[in-house]
């Protein structure tokens, strides 16, 4: 990872400014120019460092074949969209994002965009590399820059990136030069840049659409040959892609897995290379048996409980308080994820700059517990806690949730329903859902504002703590100073944390294995498997 | 699980079974105007009142979907907003009453057309062509070495009865047939591909047909061999038996003729009889019930659109599959019993 970018950057990011400061600020443009250079520079060479044994110089060749769980007919291929896992891992193939969020979960400037700056509270500029094609071979102008947020932002298209990009206003973006897009806000926003870096929010060809003869141009190192939905998709190296020498596979194969069994079975007889998301119970095998590595990101993904602040019981401060004084984190972690996580306290976001590290941990303490339950006249209550198999945990979470408040001499009835997210999602009182990592301003607009689309707290609440919560959210997304930008975040942090509606046990780690054959792999803190599949498939090489 | 009585008790019911519908009509002279006699006759009203389950299973498949929940809903998950089911029950057709959904669907499948991949957006005869050869393909070469195999095994067994190889067979038939399938895959998979040797793949070869990875078939077919053919061989050998002490082969050895016609020309047709009604259940026993096999070796066949088409809700296509099981149970019983009757002379009097 040292290799890959300069000694300096890791120092100046100790700086009490934030890291988009650095790279965006009005200050930031000669150092975001050097970092673009470097990350350009080094990637040619990038080699070493890593997790797997090999090393060295990346060697060309090969067919990469990857196994993916979770996917299906819904399968599909689209650069600013997914529904599925495998769909994640063919995405990554063929599109890029203007900025790009590194192993270490902060933002860089090593995407499409050479610099991206918030000139004004309610203005950014983009300023593209030069010489970047298309796998078509049209070259990427600031059109399809705009063409591809205003797709983003189109909601027929009911895109994801749509409620993170929402202050951009679509109708006034402007082509500053061939290279060069002038966005303008509806309001204020200091979050554009990390939305930019999200993997979704691909920068696909002005008239791209994901059935037309511009469904799978891209400016990636793959491009898609052929697609199965459900079964299997091939993808061959671009000969024109932008960074020197790379990818070094000549072709990648994704191949859905129904199975988790098959698919450590094809990995163990060598029939993949590397597979998502291997079952905790067969980590122990593959490590038995020589030849494969185990990849394991520490991420920032969570599977929040979620108790909706204006719905009874929960409406009392002191009861939402007890339900996350009930909570063992250290046996549950262990319980549902075998230990592949790291106890969480009941905030998110925990690589943002500005995660409240120092908060003390809370712990279970069933007597305080009880004696609020008692205070709110709530003691021994029941009440039912909705889930289903949405992401692996889910139901975990809420039995083992359900087998602990029975020391609190509660009764937690676990209602585990295959249409949760269908029919009831977002009208219950008490449920559980997943999440994967994000900084904490675009996940409060995800997940935690009345207009958020997945608010499953009704957070805030109308009066008391928290009340004046999406105001301070409003100020600190018009907030050009880091540091005060920061003293408002953990304003916002400190109110979830005393009052909010989440109990948020541990955040999962995402644990892959892969062939000892593949150099490269490093681990990584993203939302996505496989060191976000290995960059795109192409910072990792097979070394034999 | 086929004890020997039971086995017996099950060859007197499916012996019994061809005559069903048609044998209140019984041998008298008494036949209605429509009654065409013979084997031909017997096709035909087979065939009809195969037609008629059909479509008793068209209103229950189409009436248990329904209740499956909203489709629109299981595609959208978590992205659902009021504007997007709206415009998706618009194109999905499910704004209209059941009954003009019904009677879309029905009159569609009757001209081929099965409606749209509700998950897939693409046609279900197009998602589900290739699928569905794959696993013809699997099931015909796993039933083609398990039915000669077991016939085999099973006579063998009941001309040597209670001798060293019918004790062994027994015993070995008995342990397959409590073993789940997906424990022998596991197994198999264990000793051959990924622990012990790496002789065999652990995985159907991902992207290519199945007879152009023969290589990769082998452990799949093994295991539906495993499966299918302990049962088989069991009310084969019962059979076999209760004909070898059966009046008329006794008079038929009385009479002298040689051993060998005794047992092709007189015991084997009768004994086949019953076995052909248990071949037909476990042959679409197979087509359904490929699934867990599928999942384990990454077959792209029936078994894993089954799961996956339930767990999106797609309407269309859990319809169709349902539909082409049910079909499937109908065809290879009529076939059997035609099987049954074209060996068994004495039952085709009674048509």
């Amino acid at each position: 990872m040292a290799n890959r970018r300069p000694v300096r950057l890791d120092s100046l990011d100790d700086l009490p400014l934030s890291r988009r400061e650095l790279l965006m600020g009005a200050g930031g443009l000669a150092l975001a120019g050097t970092l673009a250079a470097c990350g350009g520079g080094s990637s040619s060479s990038s080699g070493g460092g890593g997790t797997s044994g090999g090393g060295g110089t990346p060697k060309p060749g090969g067919n990469f074949r990857l196994g993916v769980t979770g996917g299906g007919a819904k399968d599909i291929i689209d650069g600013q969209s997914i529904i599925t896992k495998p769909d994640q891992a063919r995405l990554m193939a063929s599109w890029e994002t203007l900025l790009v969020y590194d192993e270490q979960y902060k933002l860089t400037t090593d995407g499409l965009a050479q610099e991206v700056t918030q000139d004004k509270p309610d203005q950014w500029t983009i300023k593209l590399r030069s010489g970047i094609t298309f796998n078509n071979g049209k070259s990427l102008t600031a059109d399809d820059v705009i063409y591809s947020i205003q797709r983003i932002l189109n909601p027929k298209e009911g895109l994801f990136g749509g409620a993170g990009l929402s202050s951009v206003d679509p109708n006034n973006m402007q082509k500053m030069d061939n290279l060069t897009v002038r966005l303008k806000l509806k309001n204020p926003d200091s979050t554009i840049g990390d939305q930019l870096g999200q993997y979704y929010n691909g920068i696909v060809p002005k008239g791209y659409s994901r059935t037309n003869n511009l469904k799978w141009v891209g400016t990636g190192p793959f491009i898609t040959t052929s697609f199965q939905p459900g079964q299997q998709s091939s993808h061959k190296k671009n000969p024109n892609y932008w960074r020197t020498g790379q990818p070094y596979f000549d072709t990648v194969t994704v191949t859905d897995f129904a199975d988790p069994t098959a698919q450590v079975n094809a990995l163990l007889a060598g029939q993949i290379d590397a597979m998502t998301d291997i079952p905790f119970a067969q980590i122990e095998v593959a490590k038995q048996h020589g030849g494969l590595s185990i990849l394991e990101g520490q991420g920032g993904g969570w599977l929040p409980l979620c108790m909706a602040v204006d719905m009874a019981p929960f409406t009392d401060p002191k009861v939402r308080q007890a339900m996350r004084l009930i909570v063992d984190r250290n046996a549950m972690l262990e319980q549902v994820l075998s230990g592949h996580g790291r106890v969480a306290n009941d905030m998110y976001s925990p690589f943002d700059p500005a995660y409240p590290s120092s908060t003390p941990q809370r712990t279970q303490d069933i007597e305080q517990a009880k004696s609020l339950l008692k205070q709110a006249g709530q003691d021994g209550m029941t009440v039912d806690l909705h889930t289903t198999d949405g992401a692996a945990g889910m139901v975990d979470s809420a039995n083992v949730f359900a087998q602990q408040a029975k020391a609190a001499g509660i009764t937690v009835n676990v209602k585990n329903d295959p249409n949760y997210y269908g029919n009831q999602y977002l009208k219950l009182a008490f449920s559980v859902d997943f999440w994967g990592t994000r900084q904490y301003l675009p996940q409060v607009a995800n997940g935690s504002i009345p207009t958020a689309p997945y608010n499953e707290c009704h957070w805030p609440p109308k009066s008391g703590t928290g009340s004046d919560f999406v105001s301070l959210y409003h100020q600190a997304l018009s907030e050009p100073d880091a540091t005060k930008r920061t003293d408002i975040i953990h304003t916002m942090y400190g109110e979830e944390f005393s009052d909010g509606g989440y109990i948020i046990p541990f955040f999962n780690n995402l644990v892959d294995a892969y062939s000892s054959k593949i150099s490269g792999f490093q681990v990584n803190r993203g939302t996505l498997n496989l060191d976000s599949f290995g960059h795109g498939y192409r910072t990792i090489w097979f070394s034999s | 699980m086929a004890t020997e009585p039971s086995g017996s008790a099950a060859s007197q019911t499916a012996v019994a079974d061809p005559a069903g519908g048609a044998g209140s009509s019984g041998a008298g002279p008494r036949r209605h105007w429509w009654h065409i006699g013979g084997i031909f006759g017997f096709i035909v009203r087979r065939t009809l009142l195969g037609v008629l389950v059909l479509f008793l299973v068209s209103l229950i498949v189409f009436a248990a979907t329904q209740a499956l929940g909203d489709p629109a809903r299981a595609i959208l998950g978590r992205t659902a907003t009021p504007a997007s089911l709206a415009a998706l029950h618009k194109q999905l057709h499910l704004d209209q009453p059941v009954f003009q959904q019904y009677w879309n669907w029905i009159t569609g499948l009757l001209h081929g057309d099965a409606g749209t991949s509700l998950a897939a957006q693409i046609p279900v005869t197009d998602y589900l062509k290739d699928r569905v050869v794959n696993s013809a393909f699997l099931v015909l070469v796993a039933g083609g070495i398990s039915i000669p195999l077991s016939v085999a095994i099973g006579s063998y067994a009941a001309l040597h009865r209670d001798r060293p190889f019918d004790v062994i067979t027994s015993i070995v038939t008995l342990a397959f047939a409590a073993l789940p399938e997906f424990v022998v895959g596991l197994l198999l998979v264990f000793f051959f591909s990924t622990n012990v040797t790496h002789w065999l793949p652990a995985i159907a070869a991902p992207g290519k047909r199945p007879w152009q990875d023969l290589e990769g078939m082998i452990l799949p077919v093994t295991v539906l061999v495993i499966a299918v053919t302990p049962y088989v061989v069991r009310i084969m050998r019962a059979s076999m038996i209760e004909v070898l002490e059966s009046d008329y082969v006794e008079m038929a050895r009385l009479k002298g003729l040689p051993e060998r016609e005794v047992l092709v020309r007189h015991a084997l047709p009768n004994a086949l009889g019953p076995t052909f009604q248990v071949i037909a259940i476990n042959l679409a026993y197979l087509a359904g019930g490929v699934i867990i096999v599928e999942y384990l070796f990454n077959f792209a066949g029936i078994g894993g659109a089954i799961r996956d088409s339930v767990f999106n809700n797609d309407l269309p296509l859990v319809q169709a599959l349902a539909m082409l099981i049910a079909a499937l149970y109908v065809v290879l019983n009529l076939l059997a019993d035609i099987a049954t009757i074209l060996v068994t002379p004495r039952l085709r009097t009674r048509l």
